[in-house]
């Protein structure tokens, strides 16, 4: 196998919740005591993302999915751990460094309400990341490309001198793809590009993202709590759990014979047209808070198979028979 | 099963929106029923006038709103002619509501024991004791872990699962006859949900309350409804049996809403796109308001909305279908 596009080793996010020195300072039993608190976003998360491949991250809200998103981007700088592009490190990069790479590196966002500059048309939308990467071109030149980018995601090219709120969600989120692809990336980061969209609207979405990675020839790491979604769209499935990457297989294995508890509880709440009644798996309480990790293994205080070595020790993630990557001592030890 | 008077029945309901240069019309036509016991799923996209027909069930159309014609006939009264003060005797006691987000239907101020008890004094001459008493019962219903800490804590200090399981616990302290559900679980995560449709689908059918059940999931409509209705930019374009109209949409809308997911399309292949998006009230499209969407559109759609027509049990407002119907029906004759 070819070395991967994007590696991601051992990373870790922490956000710091207590603000300054003198806010972490306590008076407590008649001594002062420095007391930090932190949300663990991500911890040790390892992935790799192959060249034309669409890896999705799946998970449920605060599982962390898109702190990784925005760490791979370099919107967040990592607690711990690297981030590589083509072979490089990139995390570390200042400067002009970074800029090869923002060029190749392209992010969608999930509100196209919030992600497009209200003040500005879509022409000057679409021609700044142009004349930021590429100063040499002259103004026809970035106006034809402009004028191309807006055909290949349909959006016509007349429309240019119009502001984003003019345009419905779902051609707004066209003109958000149509931004990051001005600059021919490489490979695109798209945290939920349509969770925000109707359901006729997401399949339009979902169908142009598909014609660019084909014609384009693009990586994909795709953002989604939206597993039908993952299903049709992915090439590998990551399933996130507190920080924490439980299962990691090809699409068609994930869904076909899921081993983590966790992700075939995930997979059992997707409402099937099918289904007369929901039919799925009950998980005991909720999805503890990120500021206080359970110790072992994330999920053990919601599993149904955990046991004593599960409370103490993390599990890594381990290849199975199936091809899946499962970090789960029941599975590793065949009680799953 | 079909008892003779339906509990709710909807007539040909207008709700129209006074603004400046007229008004928009944003439901037009509507008539469907309510079942005792029945479980009724209203779908369609954003826009389409769901929430609407939802709110004007129980006449809670705010200003510019107003219902232009039509009657909703609840026990064979109508709630569209009543006064305010005869409407609060039902709203929150016989048809209760259920919305989208909890953060904004519970009172962020006052304790969960409070708002409960203030709901049950507000119909009923009780005391305090007993509609606590009340309180705790429902909140038991809900399988709410530890109830009796619950009725002192705030929203605040629940989870957002938590939070909806006390709003249905709210919804069902006056054993209601009616639950109206708008979108109640599009804000929480697909186990949650799953927890929640389920829950909601144990108590009505344990108690015997219809269901009128909003959202746009046609997976959530299969798996908890008995029948549905689609709409279209402020109209019902079909109706019927739930599994009927899944598994054998009529209309080209339906259809395309059904083919346009995910799980219905081969994962890898391009998923079936409705052109275009809804209309906004303001231009709706004359004759029948998918047209400029629809491929089998002729002059007759372009002019004319079409008047419903029955296929098997399911009714349907479109020429495409009435036509078949209609050859189907001369082949039958030419044939004896």
């Amino acid at each position: 196998m070819t070395s991967p596009l994007v590696e991601i080793r051992g990373l870790e996010k922490r956000f710091d919740l207590t603000g300054g020195l003198l806010e972490q300072i306590t008076f407590q039993n008649g001594r002062f005591r420095r007391r930090q608190e932190a949300v663990h976003a991500i911890n040790g998360v390892d992935l790799q993302v192959h060249k034309g491949e669409a890896l999705c991250v799946v998970g449920e809200s605060g599982c962390g999915k898109s702190t990784v998103a925005r760490t791979v981007m370099g919107l967040l700088s990592p607690s711990a751990g690297e981030v590589h592009y083509g072979g490089k490190r990139i995390d570390n990069l200042k400067g002009r460094d970074v800029l090869p790479y923002r060029r190749k590196m392209q992010m969608i966002f999930q509100n196209p309400y919030a992600s497009l500059n209200p003040r500005m048309t879509i022409q000057q939308t679409l021609e700044e990341p142009i004349h930021f990467h590429h100063p040499e071109l002259a103004r026809d030149e970035v106006r034809s490309k402009v004028q191309e980018v807006m055909q290949s995601v349909g959006i016509d090219p007349d429309w240019g001198s119009r502001f984003g709120h003019e345009f419905s969600g779902g051609q707004r989120q066209r003109i958000a793809i149509a931004r990051a692809l001005a600059v021919d990336p490489e490979f695109i980061v798209a945290d939920e590009p349509i969770s925000a969209l109707d359901v006729s609207i997401q399949a339009q979405v979902l169908n142009l993202l598909m014609d660019a990675q084909e014609t384009r020839n693009l990586t994909y790491l795709f953002i989604t709590h939206d597993l039908a979604v993952v299903e049709h769209f992915g090439t590998r499935v990551a399933v996130m759990y507190l920080g924490r990457v439980c299962e990691l297989a090809d699409t068609k294995t994930l869904f076909s014979e899921p081993r983590h508890p966790y992700t075939q509880a995930l997979l059992s709440a997707i409402p099937r047209l099918e289904d007369d009644r929901p039919s799925h798996i009950r998980l005991q309480g909720e999805v503890p808070t990120p500021v206080n990790l359970p110790s072992g293994c994330v999920f053990h205080g919601r599993c149904p198979y955990a046991n004593e070595r599960c409370r103490q020790e993390i599990p890594r993630l381990i290849a199975t028979d199936g091809g899946a990557q499962v970090a789960c001592h029941a599975v590793e030890e065949a009680r799953l | 099963m079909k008892s003779n008077t339906p509990l709710l029945e909807v007539k040909d309901l207008d709700v129209r929106f006074a603004v400046r240069g007229g008004d928009l019309t944003a439901l037009r036509g509507i008539s469907f029923s309510l079942d005792k016991g029945e479980r009724l799923g209203l779908v369609g996209e954003s826009g389409a006038g769901k929430s609407v027909a939802a709110f004007s069930i129980l006449n809670l159309i705010a200003r510019p709103g107003y219902i232009a014609g039509g009657q909703i006939l609840f026990d064979g009264r109508d709630l569209a002619a009543m006064s305010e003060r005869e409407l609060r005797k039902i709203r929150g006691n016989r048809i209760a509501m259920i919305f989208q987000d909890p953060m904004m239907t519970l009172n962020p101020v006052l304790s969960i024991g409070t708002q409960m008890v203030e709901a049950i004094k507000a119909h009923r001459r009780i005391s305090t004791k007993a509609a606590r008493e009340i309180a705790l019962s429902k909140l038991r219903k809900v399988q709410i872990p530890s109830p009796e800490k619950r009725l002192d804590q705030y929203p605040h200090e629940l989870s957002g699962g938590m939070r909806q399981r006390v709003i249905i616990a709210i919804a069902l302290l006056l054993d209601p006859e009616i639950i109206v559900a708008d979108e109640p679980t599009t804000a929480l995560d697909v186990t949650i949900q799953a927890e929640i449709m389920a829950l909601l689908l144990d108590l009505c059918e344990q108690e015997n309350v219809a269901l009128m059940l909003i959202t746009h999931d046609l997976g959530v409509v299969s798996q908890v409804t008995q029948r549905m209705l689609v709409m279209y930019s402020g109209r019902i374009i079909e109706q019927g049996p739930t599994r009927e109209v899944i598994n054998d949409a009529q209309h080209p809308y339906t259809q395309g809403l059904i083919n346009a997911l995910p799980q219905m399309g081969e994962p890898g292949a391009r998923l079936f796109q409705i052109p275009g998006s809804m209309p906004s009230l303001k231009n709706v499209p004359s004759g029948c308001p998918f047209h400029p969407r629809c491929s089998f559109a002729t002059d007759q759609c372009r002019q004319t909305m079409p008047e419903y027509v029955r296929s098997g049990n399911v009714d349907v407002a479109c020429y495409e279908v009435s036509n078949l119907i209609e050859q189907e029906k001369n082949m039958q004759e030419a044939g004896s």
